[in-house]
């Protein structure tokens, strides 16, 4: 596993099944797993972990990268994964979107949003945030929900891994304009970025990945800190 | 100072930025509302009954009845004793020493083990690779005793399994201390694989370190993490191991274990950096002399240090009052330990760059006041603690 | 031993991977002849209620089912699985169920904002005690993901509820047939006990609940 800055500059985070582990005896409410450059040893290893992830944990698990037809789905969601997150094929190929929530029930299909820049000015970019797209977030997101989205995963590149908290403008945009469950990533850095996202939004969670790897926490102490601001997160024990 | 903006339990004081506080509608604490479960809820008598069934179940049936992981601080030093005068059981007991053992743990220890009779194996680890473990674990986690949660916690199994021995004692529950297990639960706290990845690991396995620091210009061989690495799940559970704290089965009472180990094997107390010595009688965290560092960075992040915690233990248990902690905390609680001057020489770190690691995983809303800085004294030891300057020099 | 019911229609992999977790004897059983060998049965199920009876009918599971709840074994059904125990789906029209607790399985209707499918994590509201949830504290969070709920025609049978737009009933019990809407098998701790505690339960509705053993 790898974690980086603005989608470049990784360091070494582990790896997944020992994350799998920890997350799980951290009461994690899901898991998600994102490969970043898929190839075919990548979606092998990618099947690995998820049934491995299956065996161990006991939470929803969601797992994307490079989900092109239908038959990764069903294979996905065969090895143990309960929703699948696609990206780029939400751009590319959307009627993909659609076949696997018609198929598969619109709660198994995540959509991702990756983007760069902010406000007006934000683009849609794919392929791991190689590739630029004419799309705004806003736009895009309500254009998947049309298609069947269950759920958007909505990600800032700009400010992945910087550890300076969410794009709070952008996350509060795309979670007015949809009616499905929007979860913010990208820049997360202490506990206070975490509930601003639930004061100052409407997303319906949030996702971390430089605050655990770097930094003395973990998803238990986030719960206690959310939940002393009356911010009702889970409970699951 | 800042620290008095954090919104705190009003019975025990421990502040908002505690690990896994939660405050209920009248401002008290998981942890408080916890100790009062352990006192009033939790049925002792059928947990001493399942007590003596577990260790009937064991006794004699292999070369040792059990294994008692030991550090010889209050609370291993009480568990030993307790299994063996109590029980009289036959363990073998199993010490991992995390390289900063101090003086009167060792005369203790030398007592303890020659008085109760017992077979003891220690293990030190390769003080190379730790240096190289507590660099890695301090700049990604501001906490540097990876290499010792992770070995403690996971050597003894290690050492159950090429004995053949399944039951582990451990000594105090994590209820005692933070709300990860709590008392309302009333479960047995099992030390098994998801406690340590939920608290051991700090989210780093062994695993995980060794890709973290192994380079083509420093390698480390996977086999120096080996000490450092849970056991195979799937061999602990053909062995049927049983690994449960001690403080699961008898309602755990540091004043009161101190005062048994004192009388009946002469145990001594001992200075700890920071805390005046009226305040820990029942010596916490004596073992260890980096303790003060330790504590020094957790009130760096959090704005409470060891003080505070002692204090809050003695609230819950009846023998403080809160206004009483509050007095205590404010005037000792938080100064600057000796230690950390030997801390920084092991790592090669000037202090300006130990508060430039430590300062971005402060927990919100604490923010530290640098300019006031009180400092701790030295504790008598302090001049046979083992120094190492690898700090780098002018040119 | 637990018997994990496979009549077709869903991964089992995750419930029996949880009570392998849990240290707990069980096995994935195809064949209702196998039936009498297991002491406790687990009813999953995911997707149509009429696809499902259609195979537990004709499987044989179907009456495997009723005599192991005649000779007053636990029987447990996880999320479609506890709709099963009911008299009747109305999901493309009506259906029988195995009949086995009063009442029936309708579309759930919540109320805006809230949408179907209910799907994820949802607070459970404990109606009575029962020990199936022994050690798992009232007001813990499950997940969920379901469109239909279910009646019961007797208020007692009622162990706990959810709140999604409405109440719904979020497990039931009724001599030694537990139900549970929710899956333990995805709900981290407290899922894992409810299952820990399933595999101890006697099917005796008032007894105690697992007692902590060592």
């Amino acid at each position: 596993m790898v974690k980086g800055k603005q989608f470049t500059n990784f360091r070494d985070t582990g790896e997944a099944p020992s994350a799998v582990r920890i997350y799980s005896a951290q009461d994690a409410d899901e898991l998600i797993f994102l490969d970043i450059a898929p190839s075919t040893e990548s979606r092998r290893a990618l099947v690995d972990v998820i049934a491995l992830a299956a065996q161990e944990c006991f939470m929803p698990l969601a797992v994307g990268g490079g989900i092109e037809t239908a038959t990764e789905v069903a294979e996905l969601l065969r090895a143990g994964a309960d929703k699948i997150v696609l990206n780029t094929s939400a751009v590319r190929t959307p009627q993909l979107v659609t076949e696997a929530a018609e198929s598969f029930g619109v709660q198994c299909v995540v959509v991702g949003i990756d983007y760069r820049g902010s406000g007006d000015a934000a683009k849609v970019w794919i392929k791991s945030g190689s590739v630029a797209t004419p799309l705004h977030p806003v736009e895009h997101a309500r254009r998947v929900v049309e298609l069947g989205a269950g759920e958007i995963f909505l990600n800032s590149i700009d400010r992945d891994g910087c550890m300076a908290g969410y794009d709070l403008e952008m996350a509060e945009q795309v979670a007015a304009a949809v009616s499905i469950p929007v979860i913010v990533c990208g820049g997360a850095g202490n506990f206070k970025h975490l509930a601003d996202a639930f004061e100052k939004t409407d997303v319906s969670a949030v996702a971390c990945a430089s605050l655990f790897h770097f930094g003395d926490n973990n998803p238990i102490r986030a719960r206690s800190y959310l939940r002393n601001l009356k911010i009702p997160l889970r409970v699951l024990k | 100072m800042t620290q008095n903006n954090l919104i705190r339990c009003k019975r025990c004081l421990l502040p908002e930025t505690y690990e896994t506080i939660e405050f209920d509608t009248v401002g008290i604490c998981n942890i408080c509302r916890g100790a009062e479960h352990k006192q009033h809820a939790i049925d002792w008598d059928e947990r001493k009954l399942l007590l003596d069934r577990l260790i009937e179940k064991h006794r004699g049936k292999h070369e040792y009845d059990c294994i008692i992981p030991f550090s010889g601080g209050k609370d291993s030093t009480f568990q030993l004793w307790y299994l063996v005068t109590q029980y009289k059981l036959k363990p073998l007991v199993v010490r991992f020493n995390h390289g900063f053992m101090r003086q009167t743990i060792q005369e203790n220890n030398q007592r303890t083990f020659k008085k109760l009779g017992v077979d003891v194996l220690e293990f030190s680890p390769n003080w190379k690779v730790v240096k190289r473990l507590m660099l890695e674990s301090f700049t990604r986690k501001s906490d540097f005793c990876w290499h010792c949660h992770t070995g403690i916690y996971s050597y003894p199994l290690r050492i159950a399994l090429r004995y053949r021995v399944p039951l582990v004692f451990w000594g105090e529950p994590q209820s005692e201390i933070t709300a990860y297990y709590d008392y309302l639960n009333d479960e047995i706290e099992y030390e098994d694989d998801k406690k340590f990845n939920m608290l051991r690991t700090l989210g780093i396995t062994a695993e995980d370190m060794h890709g973290m620091i192994n380079s083509a210009e420093n390698p480390i061989d996977r086999r120096d993490l080996i000490p450092y690495t849970f056991p195979d799940v799937k061999e602990l559970r053909a062995l049927a191991y049983c690994s449960v704290p001690l403080g699961s089965f008898i309602p755990w009472d540091y004043t009161r274990n101190t005062e048994i180990i004192k009388a009946e094997l002469g145990w001594r107390t001992d200075e700890l950096e920071g805390v005046p010595g009226h305040i820990n009688e029942h010596g916490e965290k004596i073992e260890c002399f980096m303790q003060g560092t330790r504590d020094y960075i957790k009130f760096l992040k959090r704005g409470y240090s060891r003080v505070a915690q002692i204090n809050a233990f003695h609230v819950r248990n009846g023998r403080m009052t809160s206004e009483e902690a509050l007095k205590l905390d404010t005037e000792y609680d938080g100064r600057r330990p000796p230690s950390l001057d030997v801390f920084l020489e092991y790592m090669g770190l000037s202090e300006d760059e130990f508060n430039k690691l430590v300062l971005p995983t402060t927990i919100p809303p604490y923010e530290h006041d640098f300019s006031v800085s009180r400092k701790a004294e030295k504790p008598w030891d302090f001049i046979h603690w083992y120094r190492e300057d690898n700090s780098r020099k002018p040119r | 031993m637990i018997g994990i019911i496979n009549y077709g229609i869903c991964n089992l992999a995750s419930v029996n991977n949880a009570l392998t977790r849990l240290g707990i004897d069980s096995e994935v059983s195809s064949d209702r002849s196998d039936a009498s060998k297991f002491d406790r049965l687990i009813l999953p199920g995911v997707g149509s209620f009429a696809r499902a009876m259609d195979h537990l009918v004709s499987s044989g599971w179907a009456d495997a089912i009723h005599a192991h709840v005649a000779a007053g074994k636990p029987l447990l059904g996880i999320c479609l699985g506890m709709q099963l125990l009911f008299e009747e789906g109305e999901e493309h029209g009506h259906t029988k169920g195995l009949g086995i607790i009063p009442g029936e399985v309708r579309l759930m209707t919540p109320a805006e904002p809230h949408r179907l499918p209910h799907v994820g994590w949802n607070t459970l509201d404990f109606a009575s005690a029962h020990p199936l949830f022994a050690r798992v504290k009232n007001h813990v969070d499950v997940y969920f993901v379901h469109s239909y709920h279910c009646v019961p025609r007797e208020q007692g049978d009622v162990v706990a509820r959810c709140s999604h737009g409405g109440d719904w009933v979020a497990s039931v019990a009724r001599g030694c047939v537990a139900g549970v809407q929710f899956h333990p098998e995805k709900s981290q701790p407290a899922g894992l006990q409810i299952l820990d505690n399933f595999s101890c339960w006697n099917g005796v509705t008032n007894s105690e609940g697992g007692a902590l053993s060592c």
